[in-house]
This record gives C-alpha cells, structure tokens and sequence, in this order.
C-alpha cells in the first residue's frame, strides 16, 4: 500500500488545489447540488475509465471506446425505439461492446499488433458504423419510463452514482482479489514471466478488452438514459477523458504499475475541473485543453515526486 | 570463425536503393492495378476529370501524411497532424481576412503547424512522454483551441491569386501535383541523401543503440515532430486554397486517412522502414479506393469505416513481416 | 573463503549417496542453430540429493542445455528419460510437471506484484467465492516458505522493491513451492555480495540434503570446488569431462574450459611506451551508484578495469561517456572537460563499445554498411550531404580491414554471426575517428578464434596512439591483454595492479571485498 501512496500525492495535490481555487472563485462550488453534479457527470466517466485502467496495466491502451461508447447508445437506442425490451437493447449493446473489445484484443493479443493503431482502426470502424445506422441523424421516440430511470433516486441517492459505485466496487474485486486481477498486473509486468508459469496468458489479455466491453455496455445504459437518445458521435472524445483520468491516478504505461483507486480520485479530478470551468463559464472547447494541460502537470509532479524518492 | 579470403565484399547496388526499388516497383504496380480493376467497374473513372481529381486528392493527403511518416520512421507517432492542420488552417483563414494578404496567412500556417510540431517534440524528446499520449493530447488541444475561435462559424472567400494554388493548373496539371511531386523529391532526397536522413532511420531501427552511436537523438526528434507540424500547416494552405473556406473540425477525420497512407506505403510503425515514396503510393491506393467507392455510389458514410479496415489490414501485414523478420534473427 | 561443509551435512550426504538412478538422464543431446552446433551428442545425468554443476565459457552450450531442460528448446538428437522411462520436454508445462524448475539470470517475477503473488502465480488458492483468490492464504504460506530458507521477508511487498538477492530467494520459493524435485540455476551468483553468495550455497546445501537435484551452471571456479558434487565440463557443445571436485582443480578445469593452456590463447605482441593523458577522472560520484572514482588512462595504453557483475564498471564506462548523468567530481579527456551526452562525447574523441551488442551497438534491421557508418556519419560529411560513393568506399574500407565475414554490405546485421556482429560494433568506431576507448565485455559470447582478432585489434589501436579502457568479467582476459587494471566492486575502486603485480588471484581478491 505505501507504494501505492507515493504516487497519489501528485493528484491529490492538484485536486486539492482545484477544489480552493473554485471554491474561492465561485462559492457556489461547494454547494451540495453542485457536488452531487459532479458526481453525475463523473459517473459515466469513471464506468470507462476502470476498464482502461486494466487496459493501461497490460500496457495497451484503447482509444476506440468512446466511439463503441456511443455506438453502444445509438444500438441501443434503436432497439428501444423498435418496440424492444430493455434487456433485449442492453444484450444488443453488450454484444457489440464485447465484439468489439475482443476483436481489438485479438488483433493485440494473437497478433502483436500495437494497441493504439489498432484500436484508433476500430474507433474509424466504430464511428462508421454508428454514421451508417443512424445515417448521421441522432435516435429519438425512446420509451418514457428509461429517462426516468436515470433520475431515480433510490435512498436519495442517484442512480447515475449507485450504479459507478456498484461498478467500482465489483472492479475492485476483480481487480484485487481474482487470479484474473492478478494476471492484468502480470501481463503488463512481465507477462514472459505468467506464460512461463503455465498460465494461457493469450487469452486472458483478450478478456480485459473483452471485459472492457462489458463496462462500456452499462454506460451506454446510463448515456442513452440520460439524454433520452442515441447519438452517433456523443462519447467521442470521452476515451480522452478516460486515459486522462487514469494516467492522473498515476496508472504507469508500462510494467503494470498503478491502482484502481487513483483512476477513482482521476475521474473526480477531471469532473471538479470540468465543474469549475462551467461555472467560470469556460467553453467546453477550452476544457478539453485544460484537461491536458492537467495531465501534463500532474505527471511532472509525479516524476519530480519519484525521482526523489 | 568463417574465414574470409580479404572479403571484397559488394552491394547489390547503391545503398539508398536495391530491394527499395523492387518494393516502390510493387506498390506503383499495385497503384496501375487497382485503377485498371477500377475502370472495370465504373465508367467516369478513366475520365480526365476524375483522374485529376483523385491526384489532387492524393497530393493533400500526402502531403500531410509526409511529415508523419518521418515520425513514424523513428517509431513515433504524430496524432495531431489532422487537428494541426484544423487550426492552422482556422488561424491562416483569420488573418488572410484580416489583412487580406495571402502571404501572411500562408506564414501563419506554417508557423502555427511548425510550433505544434515544435511542442510535440518537446513533449517527447525533453518530457519523454510517450510519442501516442503526447500527440494524442495535443489533438485534442489544437481541437479545442480550434473550436474555441472559430465556434460553428466558416471563413470563407481567399484572395485569388492564392486560390490558384489548389485549384489552379499548370500545362493542364493541377498544381497540387507539381507541389507534390516537389516534395516528395525533396523530401526522398533528406532521408536518404542526408546524414539527417540516415539519423532518423537509425532512431527508429534503435533507439538506445543510435544515441550510443553518438547520434543526437533528442534533437533529431524534435526536428522531427516539428517538421510533421509545419508539414500539416503547409497542408492547410494548400487545403484553403483548393476549398476556399475553413471551419471547426475539418482536420481531425484526416488523421486516420493520414495513418493510412504511411501504412499502405510500407513504412513500418516499429520503426525504420520505409519511406516517402511509399507514402505517396499508400496516399494513391487509398485515394483510389475512396473514389471508387463515390463512383460506385456507395453511402459516404462507409468511408471512415473502409479506411479503419485498410489501417488494420496494412497493420496486420507490417506486425506479421516484422515479427517474422525478428524471429529469424 | 567459503566455511567446510559441517560434518552433519557430510553425514547426511553420505546417507544418501550409494549407488542411486539418476532422476533424469540425457543421452546423446544434439541441438544445432542455423550456422551453430549448440550441443553435441551431450550425456547428463541428474541424481536426487547432488548438486551437480555444469561449467564452460560463455557459448559452450550451457544455457542451450538448460532451456532443453525446462521445454524452450528440442534437442534434435538425443533422448531424455525421467526415472528411467523415456519423456519428452516439449514446454515448460511438460518441466514443471516433471518436477523441473528453472532460476533464470533475468529473473521471472512480475515487479509490482507482491513476493507472495509472485510466488503462487498461476497457482492461486481458491477464495470463497468462485474466481477469487485467497490472499491471506498465500501471504500465509508464502512467508512459511521464506522463513525455511532463512529469511524473514514481509510478502507483501512489490517485488520491484527487493534487492538481487531477495528477488532471487522469491524465484527459489517460487520453485519450492511448486514441490521441485530438479532445480536449475543459472549463473545465480552474478550479481550476488560475497554474504550473500554465503547465504545461497547454504540453501543450495539444505535443499540438496533434502533430496533435491540441483543442476548448477556458472563460469566461477570458486562455486564449483566449494558446492559441486559431481561436475560436468562443456566445451564448443560438447562435453569434455565429468568429475568430482576431488578429481580436480580449478587450473584443470580451466584447461579443460579452453582446450589448451591459458597462456596460448593471447599474447601481447608489444607493450607501448604510454603518452599522454588521455583520461583522467578525480572524485568521481554517480547516481548509477559509482563513489569516488579516481582513475587515468595514458594514450596507447591498455587499462583493464576489473571485477565482478554489479560492480559498476559498465556504470562507469557510461558516466564517461556521457550516457548517464554525474553528480559530482571531474572527467577529463585529452585535457578538456568531456561533454555530458553521447553525441557531444563522440564528437570529442570518445567510443563505447557497449556489452549488449545486440541491444545498445547495433541497429539489426540496418544494413552492415549503416552500422559501420552510424557513428562517423558527422565526421565523413560534415555538412549533411551523404555521398553513396564515399560512404560505400568507407565501410568497404572498413570491412577489409577487419575481415567482417559477409557477402555484401547491404544486409541486415542480424543475419550475421556473434563474432562479426561484435566486429561490426567495433568497426562502428574507427572511421569515427576516436581516440579513447571504453570496450565493455567485448568478448562475451563470441568464439575463442574471434576473441583473439578483438584483443589484436585493441593492440592496433594502442599501438596507433589511441587509450583503451577495457572492461572484463574474465580475469585471464585482463591478465593477457591490459598494461595495468583497476578492479571495482560496488562502485567502488578497489585496487590498481601494474603488469607485474597482476594476476588472476590478486584480481578476485580485490574484486570480493573492499578490504
């Protein structure tokens, strides 16, 4: 665990920065509703940013899951619209998300081939397709009770919020307490070393981008539900976000160095900065860059912090 | 130790060309088939227009693909090209308005290009970030920078002395061609006449081993990254030039077609192979399959999903010679 | 000097031993690569309860042996047979289940997971629920099996963090933990301090006397007389000799090692009267690890600089030339501060010809004639235009001179072999015109018949006016070659021997201790 904690203080720092600077700019930042806003709006964010965490920790990387994220939520919606049962919509989405992490996992895993180019091809794919079904037009005439699902809130808590926490909480477990957890820390550390010890180490790293699926799926669910539609590019940019928020956390590229937590405290990072700037008013064009500039910082504190120790 | 009588060893010809020549035969011979497939199938194709057409489009795509398949040489990877190419596009079309001097925003292009470029290689060369994550941030900056002043407006309507750049013709040969055609000149010509040239492909074979050598590989990389930016700003002008207006999000969908072209061409993504003629074949075949795709009437929809495909694919035959080629050392 | 050991242990032993199978018998292995025997016609025999030590140089076949015995490779000839029945080795699967473990050099562990996991990794105890592991278990037993071999480790620590030697007894639980009958190792001293080298034999003495095999493979005389049972010697593929410590002594088995005599491998043909100061280092402090570093080399000497794998010697040789950064103290080359990076210090005059040829000398997919010229590129065209002719004539130049054995300068260096791949590095360096050299490990893994051409290259270089700093693990190498050697252990210089005091004792004494 103290290993762990060394590389935290970069983002704590920087979230603790941010949270007094908006709090000082715009006291309205700590307000409760404001705080549960963010919460909202990093719900989705957090959901993608698990499976890339595993990602990232088998040194690979997926930029294609925000465009599968909103394929996701353009299939789902459709089905939606055409009569079909929630389950039925959502074992649509989850087919797709799956195929999709386990043709990119393919294509890294038995062929070797580099996981960025790879999965920027299946963003390309990807983004088709969503152009080609909804030819370019957003989905709409979705059943009443969906949206409402999104602003449930069971125990006064919101459903945006159970859900992630739930989601967190079964990564957690993945992650930490199942031989496949530890094979994620093993493919990206030494994955000569887990094939020596017997294991089929191939198909295992084919199921964290198949997993990955999985989770892209359960937030398509929440992104359909939220806006009421299905929109062919609304997640894209969110991977962005996503590895954003896990190389904050202090999740390395390489070597299968980092943790679960910090992808958490990432997601919370961003989602207080993005908060921030809408209250001061900053265009979403302008945030995108700040989250950059974020990363940037926060990795130099981290290497400044490591070469310390 | 095999004894060598005093070996008078000999190259099969000079060292810049031999199985270069017989792999750039290839890929222009693959260039002549798929357009004889192509007439085949469609009529307006062997039309003098569309031939045109298809160089012209080729010729932009290849020139911002130029800069990035030096990247690509030292095993890097540029992915802002295609949102450098947005901005320095958007920032060259406010100030030509402003000041109404071709001149001047043809300046500005470039030395917007050239600073993203320069940023990037800082980024990767003094910050050691990872060349993907560098880059790839730095899309979304020039996106978001782009966005920002532009919002969802358009410029259009340039002087038209700099419109004859991208539309304009030269005995009948559109002028995108001959820049084109100059560039891959000059460009062949740093890469395998310079000791900058040899520099690159050393860094992308090696790394470790080429800074070992003495080769200043920071600086080399930096160089590099710069040259893919000014190379995306060049691009812009001849981009305005031929369509005559600029707005947010015109560069970000060249990225993958860019990527593309480097692929197809045979330049290898691990890194010390390849070439810029290459590129400019890869920039052909896949302009042609894009065209054909049009004159067959298929959905432009399916075009980021076909270019997707044709990245994968072109990956799949570099991952699979490269490992192969390494197994057997 | 290692302690005897204790006469329960030689009770013990004697208890044991009495006419037994072997465990597993090779007969007659043969491997052969493309243009390379590895093996031929190779007999072994492994017994319960011995250790038995394999030796030879660098390119004797030892680790070719050694990865048929755990299923990387298949021999081409041969038959292996397990307690007397015939078996194939076609994985590592098939090793383990026969009870074979392997402790490599490089070693397997996955470095920011714990010693426990590291240990039981892909064979997790079951939690409750189907799919979990049991952490606590594994924690548990994993500090049991750490304690039986005499350390109290805590297993929850990320293994990046251990030490060698604590990484090393990891990779030892990891194989007892998998019930071992055979454990491999492969030079497990290398990076290891004298206490800790204790430390292992002492475990390498109680898993013997607990009935396991150990096949041991190292270069280090020392180890074999004081832990062998039995000995096997391997020279070229084949072997050479099997005996028992008692048969023999460390100058027999180092004949047997190189076939002849040490004294035939190399002669200096003259010794040069020495020039100028050509390096001079003073109080020399690196984050590599290197402290108060003192050292000159003249123009056309030969220094060797000696010691033992981890002594920072390679450390050193890339603080001087600029590849790692320095924290304190002076180097000075040819009377001038030297640069701080490698290109800075090529241009200076400086050429490292690094140990990992493959890794850090050569670019494989480059063609010879690229090879050759990546370092002189600035000097043949100074003002960035490449002249094919020029370059062509260069490297050709460059290849007669040396006798690099290829059909043309335009294949890739990966096809070639060792020995001309080393040549090729080498090479590299001369038309960069450089006058002081830093050669690391220059003949690791390379044929003795080349071994020779590289030392008569040095000699050329010396003789020319250049300044040689010689980097070696082989202490007769250094004892044939250098005018006068330092010797370093753990970052430190130890000693300074002038030609008459040098010798191979003297050298292992300086390279163990600090005293």
């Amino acid at each position: 665990m103290a290993g762990r904690l060394a590389a935290a203080p970069g983002v704590l720092f920087v979230m603790f920065l941010l949270v007094v600077l908006f709090a000082v700019l715009r006291p309205v930042f700590l307000s409760l509703p404001n705080l549960i806003d963010i919460g909202l709006q990093s719900a989705i964010l957090l959901i993608i940013a698990i499976p890339q965490t595993m990602i990232i920790l088998s040194e690979g990387i997926d930029i294609s899951s925000g465009a599968v994220l909103s394929l996701c939520g353009v299939v789902l919606a459709m089905v939606l619209v055409a009569g079909g049962p929630v389950h039925l919509a959502f074992l649509a989405a989850l087919a797709t998300a799956v195929g999709f992490g386990a043709f990119n996992g393919a294509l890294i895993c038995l062929v070797g081939m580099p996981a960025f180019v790879v999965t920027l091809g299946s963003l390309g794919m990807a983004e088709g397709i969503a152009e080609i079904l909804t030819d370019g037009n957003v989905v709409v005439g979705l059943p009443n009770g969906f949206e409402a699902f999104y602003s449930a809130k069971p125990l006064g808590v919101p459903v945006p919020i159970l859900i992630a926490a739930l989601v967190y909480l079964v990564a957690h477990v993945i992650l930490y307490h199942t031989r496949f957890g530890t094979y994620v820390f093993a493919i990206g550390g030494n994955r000569e070393a887990l094939m020596l010890s017997g294991v089929p180490a191939r198909w295992y790293h084919i199921g964290i981008y198949a997993l990955g699926g999985g989770f892209i799926a359960i937030a398509s669910l929440l992104l359909t539900a939220r806006m009421n539609s299905g929109h062919p590019t609304v997640a894209i940019g969110m991977e962005f976000d996503a590895i954003a928020a896990v190389a904050l956390g202090g999740t390395s590229f390489e070597r299968g160095q980092g943790w679960l937590l910090g992808t958490l405290l990432g997601v919370l990072a961003i989602g207080i900065l993005r908060n921030g700037l809408d209250l001061l008013m900053v265009p979403s064009s302008l945030q995108g860059v700040s989250v950059g500039i974020l990363v940037i910082v926060t990795m130099l504190i981290d290497r400044r912090g490591a070469r310390v120790s | 130790m095999s004894a060598s009588a005093s070996a008078p060893s000999r190259t099969v010809s000079g060292p810049a060309w031999g199985p270069d020549v017989l792999h750039a035969v290839y890929r222009l011979a693959a260039v002549l088939l798929l357009s004889l497939v192509l007439s085949f199938f469609s009529h307006a194709f062997l039309s003098w227009g569309n031939i045109l057409n298809v160089l012209r489009q080729a010729s932009l795509l290849f020139l911002i693909a130029s800069g990035l398949t030096l990247v690509i040489l030292t095993a890097g990877l540029d992915l802002s090209v295609g949102a450098n190419l947005g901005l320095s596009a958007g920032v060259a079309a406010v100030v030509m308005h402003a000041t109404g001097s071709a001149l001047l925003g043809s300046f500005t292009a470039l030395t917007c290009g050239a600073v993203i470029g320069l940023a990037n290689g800082i980024m990767v060369a003094r910050l050691r970030i990872p060349s993907f994550i560098a880059t790839y941030g730095m899309l979304w900056v020039c996106s978001g920078i782009t966005y920002y002043f532009m919002g969802g407006g358009a410029i259009y309507g340039f002087p038209a002395g700099f419109r004859a750049l991208g539309t304009g013709y030269l005995f009948r040969v559109p002028i995108p061609i001959y820049v084109m055609v100059a560039f891959l000149a000059a460009g062949t010509l740093i890469t395998h006449r310079t000791t900058f040239g040899q520099d690159i492909f050393a860094i992308g074979a090696n790394a470790v081993a080429a800074r070992l050598s003495g080769i200043p590989v920071r600086g080399r990389l930096v160089a590099v990254y710069a040259i893919s930016g000014a190379m995306a700003g060049f691009a812009a002008i001849i981009y305005l030039a031929r369509v005559d207006s600029a707005e947010a999000g015109i560069g970000e969908p060249l990225l993958l077609p860019a990527v593309a072209a480097v692929l197809i061409g045979g330049t290898s993504l691990f890194g010390g192979m390849g070439g810029l003629f290459g590129t400019m074949t890869g920039a052909l075949l896949l302009t042609l399959v894009l065209n054909g795709m049009n004159l067959l009437t298929i959905d432009a929809n399916w075009q980021p999903f076909a270019t997707g495909v044709i990245v994968l694919l072109a990956l799949l035959i570099d991952t699979i010679t490269r490992r192969h080629s390494e197994r057997r050392a | 000097m290692e302690p005897a050991e204790t006469t329960a242990g030689q009770a013990a032993r004697g208890a044991n031993a009495g006419p037994t199978s072997p465990l597993l018998e090779l007969a007659g292995i043969s491997k052969r690569f493309p243009g390379v025997r590895a093996l031929e016609g190779v007999s072994l025999e492994i017994r319960a309860g011995e250790v038995h030590i394999v030796v030879g140089e660098n390119g004797a076949g030892k680790s070719t042996l050694m990865k048929i015995l755990y299923g990387a490779h298949h021999a081409d000839e041969g038959t292996i047979r397990f307690q007397d029945r015939p078996v194939t080795i076609a994985s590592p699967a098939d090793a383990r289940r026969l009870g074979i473990a392997v402790i490599f050099q490089e070693f397997s562990l996955v470095p920011f997971l714990s010693a426990a996991e590291n240990i039981f990794l892909g064979r997790e105890f079951r939690g409750p629920i189907p799919g979990t592991v049991d952490r606590r278990r594994a924690i548990r037993e994993a500090r049991t099996l750490l304690r039986s071999l005499g350390f109290d480790l805590d297993p929850t620590i990320p293994v990046h963090r251990l030490g060698v030697a604590e990484q090393q007894l990891v990779e030892i639980a990891k194989a007892l933990s998998q019930k071992a009958r055979i454990l491999v190792m492969d030079e497990p001293t290398a990076a290891l301090s004298e206490r800790e080298c204790a430390h292992l034999f002492r475990i390498v003495r109680r898993l013997r006397d607990e009935g396991v095999a150990i096949v041991y493979i190292t270069h280090r005389l020392m180890e074999v007389m004081v832990l062998g049972d039995r000995i096997t010697v391997l020279r070229d593929g084949r072997k050479v000799a099997e005996l028992t410590p008692k048969e023999t002594t460390p100058d027999d088995l180092v004949r047997l090692m190189v076939g002849r005599p040490v004294k035939a491998a190399f002669e200096r043909r003259a010794r040069f009267q020495p020039g100028e100061v050509a390096l001079e280092i003073r109080n020399l402090r690196a984050p590599s690890g290197l402290e108060d570093i003192n050292l000159t080399v003249h123009a056309r000497e030969i220094v060797g600089l000696a010691g033992l794998v981890g002594a920072g010697r390679t450390e050193l040789a890339r603080a001087i030339f600029g590849a790692d950064p320095i924290s304190a103290g002076e180097v000075r080359v040819f009377g001038r501060p030297a640069e701080e990076t490698p290109s800075e210090c090529v241009r200076q005059g400086i050429a490292l010809i690094p140990e990992k040829r493959k890794e850090e000398g050569l670019a494989l997919i480059r063609s010879v004639q690229d090879n050759l010229l990546m370092s002189a590129l600035w000097r043949l065209f100074p003002r960035g235009w490449l002249r094919p002719r020029t370059a062509e004539a260069a490297a050709r130049d460059m290849v007669d001179r040396l006798r690099v054995a290829t059909p043309s300068l335009a294949r890739p260096v990966r096809v070639l072999s060792g020995g001309t791949q080393q040549k090729v590095v080498v090479g590299k360096w001369l038309s960069a015109g450089c006058r002081l050299f830093l050669f690391d490990e220059p003949t690791r893994g390379i044929d003795v018949g080349a071994k020779a051409e590289i030392f008569r290259l040095i000699e050329d270089l010396a003789e020319r006016g250049a300044a040689v700093l010689l980097i070696s693990s082989e202490f007769s190498e250094i004892v044939q070659v250098a005018d006068r050697t330092y010797v370093m252990y753990d970052g430190r210089i130890t000693g300074h021997l002038t030609a008459a005091e040098l010798s191979e004792e003297a050298l292992l004494r300086l390279a163990v201790s600090h005293e």
